[in-house]
């Protein structure tokens, strides 16, 4: 073993220094590298994207009570090494000297917000900074509008319950104060050990205890282990960052997906380049292992020296990939370290075992059966150089082959679905691949004779070469096919990103406009220069029952959460609105759109649509009768369509739409929503002055933060694509390069012979072309495939055709195949005819 | 030393078996040298490749100092030739990732022997190429990639060396040293010498002479005795 291990490490040793070995070392670098970088930076912009949603619910991880929770629970947290904070909502009435109104009362401890900032401002809607500390006991931060509402003023005092509390801030928001638009009460923010005082969490309020967690990932599933058995589905709800239904979450979820294809596909390219290289390199090795069994080596001693070989490789390839990775993910982090939050304070380990074990498992499977194929080789061949291997078995290699993608894919995503989607769609363009082959063999025998020129030349190889240019075919095909998917992915992933919230998404909105006022506001903000939306009717109504059944409205349990809390206030009062066109973002899931019904029923009885979560909680069903309390009057309404709603777009959403005939004795007052640029916010005060008794609300910083993230992770992802563009260039650069050798034989007889270096040099770069062309149309081919499967099973997105990519892909496989194909040749053709000649021997 | 009997090599073409060796036999001795004489594609190079054990009978037997090679497989055929056997090619089959000292050790390494390096350096002076010891292959004239391989062939002190066209990619000078060379070895090891060439003058050099025509030895001729041989 001891000679044999020397032996192998002086042909390694001298490969290594003679530039042998550049290509399978380079497949192994790039394919470590690549996914090193993808998978370090992914996990790091993730880490970033993550702490974004974590501020969204001002911790890791909240529980929220509808008692207060135990003691224990918290020693628990503190134990397992969490922080923990506290906050106490409900709603309740504040009295100003002489007004009143509803207000959303949090009451926080001294650690709240883990996450997140509370945002303040100097004065009633002026510009908002973030706040170094909380009010002070027996102080109170409210709402810019209760200002307005309660007609107090900086210094004031407000009463709650039985407390009264010295106004000393402006609160602009708090970090999980939600996303709803009309139906919350201005946030009023104290600490939580006034709320004694107060005395307005006894009998019959409507409170939310809420615990925040926040701690390393492993503290934190540790403790939820301990305590999810604890736990009842009828008080607590837990609620953690990365399980963020809001748009920021999905957004990030999807950008996750994405990231976890990018990093996938790199897994493929890197095989697909190991693949190649390996096969490069068994056969450069023919020779040598012919040479060695001849002079009596047994097969027990060549396996030994190359499998010490490929490890050596590997292991060379492994810290080089790791160290090129680093430096990649550190030069893509700098360079996006001013528009791109990226969290550097965690290490990964995951990435760096992720890349090892990728480099290790591609290295070796995508090598065995060139090994094989090595080992086989027989002694013969020094006397008859045209024997290779007898090794069968092709079918074995390809399953074994890929067998290793597909494990070595569902390994790292942990998701079935994505890893077959792709493999699938792989396997479909190898197989149709295969057919073409066997096309261009005909076509080449066709246009492979007749008077010599490039293009005859270039069919006559490609015919000829059919076998080994179906490897190439593959291996192209796939290239781009990879480089397709992650390309438009993008594009139509950051598209819909940008759809949700166009340029122009209304950034404010108006409540409490009357019937006379809704014309006069019209032509106001017309003069102005301020285009209104539709204006949505509403009253204020009680449901109260269910087919004559009274509706407990403690049935309602709801509560204030996340990004759904306008559901608030449904057992006490709605806002109940009317219209025969179908709101966008609603959709209907059960019955049919009321319409345009004028006429009356015969029984008397409108239709109502129902959102269909309330539904579900409330045990509405299609049929039922419902009947609401508006004022003194009772409405009943027959549930004809349940919908559902889409709360994450920015406009008024309503549990109940009943219908215009149903509600025409009835003086609602009318929401609008309107954009306003932020460099006219100026303008907002005399815009509204004619109109004191409407309502503003101010989503303007909403908007942007959120518009903010999508940029952030569009940009991010524009990124990763880049990389794995990169990746894939070099992974084609590879491709040809292996293939150039291949060629050199038969350009250094057609150079000895007195070829042209144009005819040579044209001859490659057509018969580089038709390949290119037909990977190019392939590729795209087995893209819509793919794209249609990733979209609708993995994206939950709308499936797109890319009719511009059968025309794109063919031509950028010509013009980039073609073109290193040239390259590859020029550099050949610089040679002179001796050294060419030399190099085959 | 070695002994063939109704040798015959059948190959599986697209048209059907087509046999490349008529039945051969003959014998040689141990210590005499003997060339395969005949023109391209008459089997000369099957035969070699027969005789040293790099392919297998179709029929017939082959002794190989007293070892039956028709019975053995490819291990144990591989391990005969690292102990008894030496080789030289007419494309000098040189490993291009090892130099010149390293290529002269493989045989010896690969035999387990402790000191290759050693011999390696020993036999390198004997071709004259000590000084170009470190250098790779394709740092070496054709002559002097030959004279490597010789070095290499001799390095195990093999019984039988076998050579395919050893001087068919050389010069004439070159060919003249590798001869004398191959033949000052051949006598002072004792080597029992098989060459293949078309080379009459290397031809005549040997004691024997075969001549291969059509897959079939003819006859046999020695340098001073000439004897028939039938096929």
């Amino acid at each position: 073993m001891g000679i044999v291990s020397s032996l192998a490490w002086r042909l390694f040793k001298h490969e290594a220094k003679r530039g042998e070995l550049t290509i399978i070392l380079l497949a192994i670098v790039l394919s470590v590298a690549s996914v090193l970088s993808l998978s370090l930076f992914s996990e790091r912009l993730q880490g970033a994207l993550q702490e974004r949603s974590a501020s969204f619910l001002a911790a890791d991880t909240q529980l929220r009570a509808s008692q207060p929770i135990e003691g224990a629970w918290v020693q628990q947290a503190h134990e397992d090494g969490l922080d923990t904070a506290s906050q106490v909502a409900t709603r309740s009435m504040a009295f100003g000297e002489t007004q009143m109104s509803l207000v959303d009362l949090r009451a926080v401890n001294e650690n709240y917000p883990l996450k997140g900032t509370i945002l303040v401002a100097d004065a009633p809607f002026g510009e908002a900074h973030p706040a170094d500390n909380l009010p002070q006991p027996g102080e109170a931060w409210i709402d810019s509008r209760l200002f307005q509402l309660l007609d107090v003023s900086i210094g004031g005092t407000i009463y709650v319950g039985d407390a009264s509390f010295r106004v000393s801030g402006v609160l602009s928001e708090i970090p999980d104060a939600g996303f709803s638009l009309f139906t919350t009460e201005p946030i009023v923010l104290i600490r939580q050990r006034d709320v004694a005082s107060a005395d307005i969490t006894g009998p019959g309020s409507r409170v939310t205890y809420k615990t925040y967690f926040t701690g390393d990932e492993q503290n934190l599933s540790q403790f939820y282990d301990w305590l999810r058995p604890q736990l009842n589905d009828e008080l607590h709800r837990w609620q953690a960052a990365s399980d963020d239904d809001s748009p920021i979450g999905r957004s990030v979820k999807r950008a996750e997906r994405y990231f976890l294809l990018a990093s996938l596909l790199a897994i493929i390219l890197a095989a697909v380049s190991i693949a190649v290289a390996a096969q490069r390199y068994s056969q450069r090795h023919f020779d040598p292992v012919a040479i060695m069994k001849t002079l009596g080596a047994s097969k027990t001693t060549i396996r030994r020296i190359y499998t010490l070989q490929i490890c050596f490789i590997t292991l060379l390839g492994i810290v080089l990939g790791v160290i090129a990775g680093m430096i990649i993910q550190q030069v893509v982090i700098t360079v996006l370290a001013a528009n791109v939050e990226v969290s550097l304070d965690v290490w990964h380990w995951r990435p760096i075992l992720m890349a090892i074990f990728t480099g290790v498992v591609c290295a070796l499977l995508f090598s065995l059966y060139p090994l094989l194929q090595l080992f086989s080789v027989p002694p013969l061949r020094v006397l008859r150089r045209d024997m290779s291997t007898n090794l069968q078995a092709k079918s074995l290699q390809f399953l074994a082959a890929g067998g290793a993608i597909f494990a070595l894919m569902w390994t790292y995503s942990q998701d079935l679905k994505i890893s077959a989607i792709l493999f699938i769609s792989g396997i479909a363009l190898v197989a149709g691949l295969m057919v073409v082959t066997v096309g261009l063999i005909r076509i080449g025998r066709k246009l492979g004779s007749g008077s010599m020129g490039p293009w005859r030349l270039a069919w006559a190889r490609i015919s000829r070469r059919a076998m080994d240019n179906s490897v190439q075919l593959i291996s192209f095909s796939v290239t781009l096919l990879l480089l397709l998917v992650v390309l438009v992915m993008r594009n139509d992933m950051v598209e819909q990103w940008r759809a949700q919230l166009p340029e122009g998404t209304p950034n404010y909105f108006l409540i409490n406009i009357t019937e006379t006022q809704k014309p006069e506001l019209e032509a106001h903000f017309a003069q102005n220069d301020v285009q209104t939306s539709d204006f949505f009717p509403v009253v204020r109504g009680r449901f109260v029952a269910v087919n004559g059944e009274r509706v407990n409205t403690e049935v309602s349990k709801d509560d204030d959460d996340g990004s759904r809390e306008g559901r608030t206030g449904l057992g006490r009062e709605a806002n109940l609105t009317w219209s025969n066109t179908l709101q966008s973002g609603n959709e209907i899931v059960a019955g049919n759109w009321q319409g345009n019904q004028v006429e009356k029923p015969t029984d008397g009885i409108y239709p109502v649509s129902v959102e269909s979560d309330v539904a579900e909680r409330l045990g509405i069903e299609l049929g039922d009768l419902l009947t609401f309390n508006i004022g003194s009057e009772e409405v009943q309404s027959r549930v004809t369509s349940l919908r559902k709603v889409d709360w994450q777009t920015m406009q008024p959403n309503f549990f109940f739409v009943l219908s215009p005939a149903a509600m025409q004795d009835f003086s609602p007052t009318y929401i609008t929503s309107f954009y306003l640029p932020s460099e006219r916010k100026q303008a907002l005060t005399a815009l509204l002055q004619p109109f004191a008794s409407t309502t503003l609300f101010d989503v303007d910083a909403r908007i942007n933060q959120l518009r903010d993230i999508v940029e952030q992770v569009s940009l991010a992802v524009e990124f990763i694509l880049i990389l794995v563009l990169a990746a894939g260039a070099l992974v084609l650069i590879a491709q040809v390069q292996a293939s150039m050798d291949e060629r050199q034989q038969e350009l250094a007889i057609l150079r000895t012979l007195g070829a042209k270096g144009s005819l040579i040099r044209l001859s490659v770069v057509y018969e580089f072309i038709i390949i290119g062309i037909v990977a190019g149309f392939m590729a795209a081919l087995a893209n819509e495939l793919s794209l249609y499967m990733l979209q609708t099973e993995v994206f939950q997105m709308q499936a797109s055709l890319h009719p511009q990519f059968w025309i794109i892909a063919p031509t950028v496989g010509a013009i980039v195949v073609g073109a290193l194909g040239a390259i590859g040749c020029w550099r050949l053709l610089s040679l002179n005819t001796t050294t060419l000649l030399r190099k085959m021997i | 030393m070695i002994s063939t009997q109704k040798v015959t090599k059948t190959v599986s073409t697209s048209e059907g078996e087509l046999q490349i060796l008529q039945p051969i036999s003959f014998e040689v001795k141990a210590g005499e040298s003997v060339a395969i004489v005949g023109a391209s594609g008459s089997g000369k190079s099957t035969l070699l490749g027969l005789l040293a054990g790099l392919d297998e009978v179709s029929s017939g037997e082959i002794y190989l100092n007293d070892e039956g090679l028709h019975n053995m497989n490819e291990e144990a055929r591989a391990r005969l030739r690292g102990e008894k056997v030496g080789f030289i090619f007419q494309s000098f089959m040189l490993v291009q990732s090892l130099t010149a000292i390293e290529n002269v050790m493989l045989p010896a390494e690969i035999a387990g022997l402790k000191d290759a390096k050693a011999r390696a350096k020993t036999i390198l002076e004997q071709v004259g190429l000590s000084h170009r010891a470190h250098h790779y292959p394709n740092q070496l004239s054709g002559g002097e990639q030959q004279r490597v391989a010789v070095a290499r062939a001799f390095i195990n002190q093999p019984k039988i060396l076998f050579a395919d066209e050893p001087t068919g990619n050389l010069d004439a000078a070159n060919s003249e040293k590798i001869e004398q060379l191959l033949f000052k070895m051949n006598q002072e090891l004792g080597t029992t010498l098989i060459l293949v060439t078309h080379d009459s003058k290397l031809a005549k050099r040997c004691q024997r002479q075969l001549n291969m025509q059509g897959g079939a030895l003819t006859e046999t001729t020695s340098s001073d005795t000439a004897t028939e041989q039938g096929a």
